[in-house]
């Protein structure tokens, strides 16, 4: 749990400071410097803009990481709000729930993001709208299956007789229960969103040019493939250490519920 | 039991429907005129209003919302996907086209997935804690982190730029599969040695087991009898999660490596707002997923009918 | 006072509850004893409102039961509470869910009859013992002053020495606030001693009722002798001579 914290609180850290020490202006075009190595100037390289390649990384952050902050704590609400209406609202509302989160899953996330995004037309609104509409749903799973199991706890009894409203009940006596689980499910689909604004960004339908998000990056490098290959390590090593990182605390997050619980 | 199985397909069906309907909703929704789209992809050029109004009327599209839904699902329960809104061609025989060079990827990326991650993954597992096991770990780990289409670019790189050994770009020979193939297959090998392991690990942690052992029952038995049944089902949950691993992947590597794939086609076609194949491998897919999700639910149910007590 | 009236619960299937008929005043006591799955929880249920009867009805003073406000002393008392409260917070919830406010010394004086020191509410329920939790319960049940308390099996989770210490603190506080208060139970002899009259229930019906002297002098049915006497010889009852 710590490790969460410690790490997004990093992750929010380099979004919104690690553009400070950008020692140049993303979006700059510099065309004299194109396509340049490794060189004390520009420590990473420039692209075939001439735009120095560690400012664009660093910048990228915000993208690629923000955004996939964002996509998940969206997911995550929406998520919520449809498990527990499941769990609290009778047989039918949960066999309605249910069966529209099961079509809302019939569909590869990556594939109807793609669709979703491609016909609303490339750019960040589009990107975030289908990469949360895409998300929302094993959050509605994992709290319809604790709200489930909570209705009949004898404390969940209790505040219902006392007179408490569904909304007080839930705020008090089942959210805090369903906290740790939903972090375990959040820190996966954080991962998740920052590989998929990317594979978005990648075949071009996310984050537009000039703005420096990974992917798109990447799609750059590609172009110039043969001639500086070094300039597409970087944006992908970007996205496989934080995809990397949150994964290895996802795992221990989960390692430790499973040990409280047991 | 019987009854539970009629009860999963009724629930399938329901959720086909859905996603047809969504699929439907989706494109109808989208904004931009697509008629104007398709008839500036179909002349190649920017044309009048009257040649849009034309196309829309053509196309179907100045129905009412549950009229062209009826119109598209219609010829679709008899297996007519419509025709191409950009080419006027029938979209089945393209997309067939298409499929036929995507399963050969995805199945071969399949192969060497599991080639690579069952017995690394039994290793792992027989040797829990050692260094092999942490090694398995690690890399499998890093290799869920890495995105696909730049393990894809560094193959290239490898591969084809650097050392020339292997083709990257088309598919016009045998060898062309390898590549992509290769990239696919390490992308599963890594989630699905996670999966395999931890399912090896928690069915071996059943109490019954060392009790087992203790009578000297021969290992390999009790691995097949006991430990094989167990542990089938987290390893076929998997199998459902790896198909859409590999539908997502299949879209991307295809495009990487510029395969004439099923892939390449719907990006193709969203470009293109060509409606009918867009749908077409939208629903294509879901339906596909939620067949392969159906048998596998069957299969839960089958092996351990107290499987499904909290589901609606 | 509360009437229940010719109330019949089907679950699934099965009649869990059929045709039962009974009534309390304010300030008396009845006890209903079973066996385990004789429906004594379904029973619980009905009153409170927490399910409907398929026939029959219950009513307090005329009106639908939960307008009164009951409250409900569980069988478990650690189940009972919010394992991440406060058993203050979880006490004072009834008055939360109204926003209302207690008047000031009831808090202590009810603590004082139960025997709870108030600095005890300040803990969490995994930190109190299960008698003190069962007491703690009981306040809550008490904090909104209900006219009607419902006790299922309350005393089941607690050892010999508490089970009687708390039969008589609940006695007591009846004695006080003049609640009225229905104690389900499979104790015979608990039943009883505290309670005015006793309800058999027996695979959904009631068997036989009637006041508590009476049905343990001379029981009318033969299942009601049966308990009865095995009561007796667990040495649970004892006869007023």
């Amino acid at each position: 749990m710590r490790s969460v914290i410690v790490l997004s609180a990093c992750f929010i850290a380099l979004a919104v400071f690690g553009p400070m020490f950008a020692p140049y202006d993303p979006t700059a075009i510099n065309i004299p410097n194109r396509l340049s190595g490794p060189s004390a100037e520009f420590p990473l390289g420039t692209d075939a803009l001439g735009r120095d390649i560690l400012s664009r990384l660093l910048y990228g952050a915000r993208w690629s990481l923000g955004l996939a902050f964002l996509i998940s704590l969206i997911g995550l609400c929406i998520g919520t709000l449809v498990g527990l209406a499941a769990a609290q609202g009778g047989k039918l509302v949960d066999w309605i729930v249910m069966r529209t989160t099961d079509t809302f899953l019939a569909f590869p996330e990556l594939v109807a993001a793609v669709v979703i995004a491609g016909l609303l037309g490339a750019g960040t609104g589009s990107l975030v709208f289908a990469l949360s509409i895409t998300s929302w749903m094993r959050y509605a799973r994992v709290a319809r299956g604790i709200g489930l199991s909570l209705k009949s706890r004898g404390y969940v009894v209790q505040a219902q007789l006392a007179g408490m409203s569904p909304l007080a009940v839930a705020r008090w006596h089942f959210v805090p229960a369903l906290v740790p689980s939903l972090i375990v499910v959040w820190t996966g689909m954080f991962a998740r969103a920052i590989l998929g604004i990317s594979a978005l960004g990648f075949l071009g339908f996310g984050v537009q040019p000039p703005m420096p998000e990974w992917g798109t990056m990447l799609l750059d490098a590609r172009i110039h493939l043969r001639s500086t290959p070094l300039q597409m390590i970087w944006p992908g090593m970007a996205v496989a250490t934080c995809v990397l990182a949150i994964n290895l605390c996802g795992d221990s997050l989960r390692d430790s519920l499973v040990e409280r619980t047991s | 039991m019987m009854l539970a199985i009629l009860g999963l397909i009724l629930r399938a069906s329901v959720v086909v429907t859905g996603a047809a309907v969504l699929t439907f909703v989706l494109l109808w929704f989208a904004p931009g005129d697509p008629a104007m789209a398709i008839a500036q992809a179909r002349f190649a050029t920017v044309v009048s209003a009257d040649v849009v109004d034309q196309v829309r009327a053509e196309v179907g599209l100045d129905a009412g919302f549950w009229s062209a839904f009826k119109d598209w699902i219609g010829p679709l329960l008899v297996g007519d996907f419509g025709n191409s809104s950009v080419t006027g061609r029938e979209v089945w025989p393209d997309m067939a086209n298409a499929i036929g060079y995507t399963v050969p990827l995805a199945l071969t990326g399949l192969a060497i997935g599991l080639a690579i991650a069952v017995p690394l993954a039994v290793l792992a597992a027989r040797n829990q804690g050692s260094v092999l096991d942490r090694f398995a770990v690690g890399i499998a780990s890093l290799g869920v982190a890495i995105p696909q289409f730049w393990l894809g670019l560094l193959l290239i790189l490898l591969f084809a730029v650097q050392l020339g050994w292997l083709p990257a770009m088309g598919a016009r020979s045998p060898t062309h599969i390898i590549l992509p193939a290769l990239t696919l297959g390490l992308g599963v090998a890594a989630s699905l040695t996670r999966i395999i392991r931890s399912g090896l690990l928690e069915a071996r942690g059943q109490g019954f087991l060392p009790a087992f052992r203790r009578r000297g029952i021969n290992e390999a038995h009790v691995s097949r009898d006991h430990v094989a049944p167990h542990a089938a089902i987290p390893v076929v949950t998997v199998f459902g999660l790896e198909l859409a691993f590999l539908l997502e992947g299949v879209v991307v590597v295809e495009v990487i490596f510029g395969r004439p794939g099923l892939g390449d086609f719907l990006v193709s076609a969203i470009f293109a707002r060509d409606f009918p194949q867009v749908q077409a491998v939208v629903l294509l897919t879901a339906l596909l997923f939620v067949v392969i999700n159906l048998l596998i639910d069957i299969f839960y149910r089958v092996l351990d009918p107290r499987i499904g007590e909290h589901d609606a | 006072m509360l009437s229940v009236d010719r109330v019949s619960v089907n679950r699934g299937k099965t009649l869990a509850l059929a045709d039962i008929s009974l009534s309390i005043e304010a300030g008396k006591t009845l006890a209903v004893v079973g066996e385990s799955g004789a429906g004594k929880s379904t029973l619980i249920a009905a009153i409170l409102g927490l399910l409907t009867p398929s026939k029959g009805s219950v009513t307090w003073s005329g009106a639908p039961v939960p307008s009164c406000r009951p409250a409900l002393v569980m069988q478990e008392p650690r189940a009972a509470f919010n394992p991440a409260l406060s058993l203050r917070r979880s006490v004072m919830e009834p008055l939360f869910a109204r926003k209302a406010n207690v008047p000031d010394n009831r808090l202590s004086r009810l603590c004082k009859g139960l025997e709870l020191p108030t600095d005890l509410l300040d803990r969490k329920p995994g930190e109190v013992s299960i008698g003190q939790a069962q007491r703690v319960g009981i306040l809550r049940a008490l904090i909104d002053a209900p006219p009607l308390i419902l006790f299922d099996e309350p005393l089941s989770a607690l050892d010999a020495v508490t089970q009687k210490h708390t039969a008589k603190l609940i006695a007591d506080l009846q004695a006080e606030e003049g609640f009225a208060s229905l104690i389900v139970t499979h104790d015979l002899g608990y039943a009883c001693a505290y309670s005015d009259d006793v309800a058999v229930l027996r695979r959904g019906r009631i068997e036989e009722s009637g006041e508590s002297s009476a049905f343990v002098a001379a029981p009318c049915t033969d299942y009601g002798r049966a308990l009865r006497d095995a009561a007796i010889a667990l040495g649970g009852l004892e006869i007023a001579a």
